[in-house]
């Protein structure tokens, strides 16, 4: 490879011969970095949509959300798993049917996950136009505020799945059906998503509240946006589809 | 993992001296160790005993601390806490972490230079390889004839499952790890890759991951193949819970690799380094990186719902709750196919470099070469379904995904096409990496035109499922790609030591290997054909001789690659002086010195033409 | 150097070419049948005639590739020490990789068209009076009833001339149905049944093996079958009955 060593070598800025590169170069990598992330992020809720629209696809033996067994804890007029064990006469189980998960409670969630992406968003405008980090850090620390609520719904979200008791093979368990999985499944990815935000939210905040962030170097918090804007439009794919295509006709 | 990040910053020293200077892989297994026994230990305090699932759940909580804690441990968290906290990591701590003046200290350490991070990978893939491969002769020795009791039964089972794991792993790394750190940067022009701490982060925690699956083998009882078929998981011991959980922390490891190489590319460039002028290397290196990207996901989505069937009582692949097994077959070959490619595309770019340099010529139709990869790279979404031709699945995409799957000898032809067009009358120069090619050649043939017969449904219909689908891929990752990552590794060798790998012993290497590969596959294909499924612990008389020449086959693979670490590990010190450039290349890792000094150049280049015109005269900086 | 290697006759390889097709398709006509378990379908058969189609097919290109490279080993190596000279470059012939994009397009259609056809064959109807066969997986045992009669087997009786129709399930995890003489397979789901259809076209005793890993002793899962004429199918289905 020819290599012109008389022509200027400090193309990437810099008298030290491209050492230091200037915060919007690095900035540009970030931020392709960020979209790769979310590009993968994207094929995981892709992923997770499969599995749930699949498995009300294929509905094997009808037990898209029934199974073969007693009420579980959760049911309404249920018992408990050692009330099972104990109980001695216990009559033939049945094609136990759950409903759908409270379409209320997921919305909740999904909207706070929303709330707190645009009340980023919107410290982020701010911090741009007024050069305020003090009012940025405050806000940041609403926008964790929001997804700690989130997150603390999204356990109880996870706590109301229903179980149901099964005896299989002399082993006995309590069980959920491919609906109640796929639930769980896309809860918990959620809930993962919602502590990186955490993180993030308490890192812009404290960042902000120190000078790393502040109206001129906002070029972090615009990339912690992309992300969370992201975690909040995939939140509404996936209610919207959940709520909207549940029970096998 | 976030809750941990946060945990972080109020336990590490944030600043770059005391505690943070003193972390090596050794605290790294101390923290592991101490946090797994943490998590063990706390589990049995806070879960219900008398739960079917708690051992499962108890590998959980351990499984989670061992990888916290390595981090911890190794030091790879102390960025994100120092981020957190607003303390910024200076430049003298950027280059205190990327090892400067720490001698060979800094090979045992969370070095962010690219180049130490590349030799990390050797070791981690000869780590990966030779222990796969121990696992393979003990396959072997097992089978050497009928009814043999060499390991226990359900051992045996288990072997298969992490031989294929690890080899998976092995191999996955086996170009992109060592290379596409060592040299991709070198050749883009930039003094590292974009992201020198997830660099570091990705290679350790490929480290975390490879503990968690040696330790499979300690505590046993697998069930499943390496494809981690459900619902049988569900029967197998607390080893798949470790098995599953390593799955998913590899998968954070590729993840981090790809948009680290992706970036480092798109962004990292020297002056004049147009996308036209890159050596091809570094276009493999992408497309894999960006196909790993796509891949992955869906593995470490299948992983978690594996053990969440275990753990938490769930149904995705229980019959009795609704699930299926398809479901799991689906997103694990959505990920299975193209990580095929994520494997083969950077070994054949390297070959493609290879080519070139020892022949004396550009590479051949470069855009062709380019198109066959990323070609490659995109048909494989799409052909997944030929894994479950005879599953039951869906028997009506039968002929779509046949026709997908053939389209798939088009980009590979142009491989051929690319790599005999170079070769076409150049001046070949017949040094180690050259041998290593046209072993691959050959044997690339034999993987190709076999597969073909597997895409068509009325021949799978029959050799789905026996050793005949197992010699195939074996053609692919040991005949092909390993052939590639070991060209690879006798080329770039003197760029890493300073010195030749021996070419007397990488040649009896070599043909050990080369003959062993006939051997072994040729007599499993005869295996298959004559109808010996695969994943057999015992066979009928039938087989009887096929299968004692595989293994004596087998052997020798076993000897040459003996050979061959001998010889690394002996000329790394003692072998023959190379200098900077000893192929007379063209492309930038052969124009800095040897070693690549820490940021690899003083002045940045700027670039005029690609590295192809042999024979001119080199203006060099 | 470079001049001589211009104008260097390909002859040697042509012929290098052009033997090694003929030794590949020997090979491929000859060796598919002569190693396969013994074909009692049409499907087997199908499946024997493709391997050797799809080889003699391939063996053009394949002894192609291999020809040009033992030529490239024979004439083009550099003799001698040192670094050898920059050979003359030749960076793209666009007319090669249209001409080589055109051959294995035109090889990959065959092999589809062919593919698509040998499917449909195989998927050919049932005709009008198939015999059904429920099959049911479980570790590590088969067992196969007749419906509409009392009879359930450990091995599989199937009459000779007559399509049959298997049902296939699993009591508990995956298993893979496989009569190793009939180039047909399919996985036994638990939760689901899969179909299969075969037509016996020859007397005799055949293997079932299993395909899908399923644990401890997947390699001991096996059993045989037999096909009798239609008569003798008959008789043995009435002492079967009999005997339950």
């Amino acid at each position: 490879m020819s290599i012109d060593t008389h022509a200027e070598h400090d193309a990437h800025g810099g008298h030290d011969g491209g050492h230091h590169e200037p915060p919007e170069v690095v900035d540009g990598r970030q931020r392709m970095a960020i979209w790769l992330f979310i590009g993968g992020d994207i094929i995981t809720t892709a992923a997770l949509l499969f599995t749930y629209l699949y498995l009300r696809g294929v509905n094997t033996g009808g037990h898209w959300m029934s199974m073969l067994g007693y009420p579980g804890p959760q049911m309404a007029g249920g018992h408990t798993y050692a009330w099972y064990q104990n109980a001695a006469s216990l009559a033939d189980p049945t094609n136990v049917m759950v409903g759908k998960l409270a379409a209320g409670l997921n919305w909740t969630v999904t909207l706070l996950t929303v709330l707190s992406a645009l009340i980023i968003w919107g410290a982020e405008k701010a911090l741009r136009s007024s050069k305020n980090a003090k009012n940025y850090s405050m806000t940041c620390w609403v926008a964790v505020l929001v997804t700690v609520v989130a997150i603390v719904l999204s356990f109880k979200q996870l706590q109301s799945i229903p179980q149901i008791y099964v005896a299989v093979n002399d082993s006995q368990t309590m069980s959920y059906t491919t609906y109640d999985s796929s639930m769980m499944v896309i809860i918990g990815s959620a809930v993962v998503h919602l502590f990186l935000l955490a993180f993030l939210g308490v890192g812009l905040a404290i960042r902000s509240a120190r000078g790393v962030i502040n109206g001129d170097k906002w070029y972090q918090a615009r990339l912690v946006r992309l992300f969370w804007v992201w975690v909040g439009v995939s939140a509404i794919v996936v209610s919207a589809t959940t709520t909207f295509i549940n029970v096998v006709h | 993992m976030t809750s941990t990040l946060e945990h972080v910053a109020h336990t590490e020293a944030p600043q770059g001296g005391g505690l943070a200077r003193r972390q090596n892989i050794f605290t790294g297994f101390l923290g592991g160790v101490v946090f797994g026994w943490a998590s063990w230990a706390i589990a049995h305090h806070v879960l219900d005993q008398s739960s079917r699932n708690f051992s499962d759940m108890v590998v959980l909580f351990l499984t989670f601390g061992w990888t916290v804690g390595f981090w911890l441990g190794i030091g790879a968290l102390n960025g994100p806490g120092r981020w957190l906290i607003g303390r910024d990591h200076t430049r003298a701590d950027d280059l205190y972490y990327a090892g400067e003046n720490q001698g060979v200290k800094r090979y045992w350490k969370f070095c962010t230079d690219h180049k130490v991070v590349g030799v990390q990978y050797i070791v981690m893939t000869a780590v990966l390889l030779g222990a796969g491969g121990i696992l393979a002769m003990a396959i072997r020795t097992e089978l050497i004839v009928p009814g043999n009791h060499f390991v226990d039964q359900q051992v045996y089972n288990g072997f298969i499952a992490v031989h294929g794991m690890l080899m998976i792993l092995a191999l996955i790394v086996a170009v992109a790890g060592p290379w596409g750190n060592f040299v991709v940067p070198i050749m883009c022009g930039a003094r590292d890759m974009a992201f020198p701490r997830l660099n570091a982060l990705s290679l350790w925690t490929l480290v975390a991951a490879a503990g968690l699956l040696l330790t499979v083998l300690g505590v046993g009882s697998l069930t499943m193949g390496w494809v981690v078929l459900a619902p049988i998981a569900d029967q197998a011991g607390i080893g798949m819970d470790f098995f599953a959980m390593a799955i998913i922390v590899f998968t954070v490891s590729t993840t981090v690799a790809g948009v680290n190489t992706i970036c480092t590319v798109m962004t990292m460039r020297t002056k004049g380094m147009t996308l036209a002028r890159l050596p091809i290397m570094v276009w493999s290196a992408i497309i894999a990186a960006a196909l790993g990207l796509y891949a992955f996901p869906y593995f470490s989505l299948v992983e978690a719902q594996t053990l969440m069937d275990r753990v938490f009582n769930t149904s995705f692949f229980i019959a009795s709750g609704g699930g299926t097994g398809w479901l799991q077959a689906n997103l694990f070959w959505l990920m299975g196919h193209p990580e095929v490619y994520v494997i083969l595309i950077p070994a054949v770019g390297a070959l493609f470099e290879i080519a070139s340099v020892m022949a004396r010529k550009p590479v051949f139709s470069y855009r062709t070469a380019i198109a066959g990869m990323a070609g490659l790279a995109g048909l494989s979404m799409l052909v997944w379904a030929h894994h479950m031709f005879t599953t039951g699945w869906a028997p009506n995409l039968g002929g779509p995904f046949m026709l997908t799957t053939e389209l798939i000898s088009l980009p590979t032809g142009l491989f051929f096409l690319v790599i005999v067009g170079t070769l076409w009358r150049g001046n070949i120069w017949m040094k180690l990496p050259t041998v290593w090619l046209f072993g691959f050649i050959f044997n690339f043939i034999i993987a190709g035109v076999t597969g073909i017969y597997l895409s068509d449904i009325p021949i799978d219909n029959q050799l789905h499922g026996t050793m005949f689908v197992t010699a195939h891929f074996h053609y692919v990752f040991v005949g092909s790609v390993l052939f590639g990552a070991i060209a690879a590794l006798c080329f770039w060798y003197p760029k890493v030591t300073g010195r030749y790998l021996d070419e007397t012993m990488g040649r009896i290497s070599f043909w050990l290997v080369f003959i062993g590969v006939q051997v072994t596959f040729g007599a499993m294909f005869i295996s298959g054909m004559r109808g010996m499924p695969r994943r057999y612990s015992s066979y009928a008389l039938l087989f009887e001789h096929t299968n004692f020449i595989t293994t004596i086959g087998a052997y020798m693979i076993m000897a040459g690659m003996l050979v061959l670490l001998a010889a690394v590990v002996r000329c790394w010190s003692h072998g023959e002086a190379s200098g900077p450039n000893p192929w007379q290349a063209n492309s930038l890792e052969w124009l800095v010195p040897t070693p690549p000094p820490l940021e690899n150049f003083d002045v940045l280049p700027v670039i005029t033409e690609d590295p192809y015109n042999y024979g001119k005269e080199l203006v060099r900086s | 150097m470079t001049d001589n290697k211009n104008k260097q006759s390909l002859k040697g390889m042509y012929w290098t070419w052009f033997v090694l097709t003929v030794i590949g398709v020997l090979i491929s006509v000859w060796v598919p049948s002569y190693l396969m378990p013994k074909s009692m379908s049409d499907s087997m058969h199908l499946s024997i005639l493709t391997i050797v189609i799809f080889s003699v097919a391939a063996a053009p290109v394949a002894a192609g590739v291999y020809a040009a490279t033992l030529f490239a080993l024979k004439h083009w190596v550099h003799k001698g020490e040192g670094v050898p000279e920059a050979a003359e470059p030749i960076r793209e012939n666009n007319k090669v990789v249209a001409y080589w994009l055109i051959a294995s397009t035109v090889l990959t259609v065959f092999l589809l068209i062919w593919g698509l056809g040998a499917l449909a064959v195989d998927n050919g109807n049932t005709g009008n009076n198939p015999l059904v066969v429920n099959v049911t997986g479980q570790q590590w045992v088969w067992s196969f009833s007749y419906p509409g009669t009392s009879v359930e087997s450990p091995t599989l009786v199937l009459p000779e001339g007559r399509t049959v129709v298997f049902h296939i399930t699993s009591d508990d995890i995956t298993h893979g149905f496989w009569i190793a003489n009939m180039g047909v397979q399919v996985d036994a789901n638990a939760g689901a049944i899969t179909t299969l259809h075969v037509t016996p076209n020859a007397l005799g005793n055949f293997n079932i093996r299993c395909t899908q890993f399923c644990g401890l002793n997947h390699a001991f899962m096996v059993t045989t079958g037999t096909v009798l004429s239609a008569n003798d199918f008959n008789s043995w289905l009435q002492t079967q009955s009999q005997k339950a």
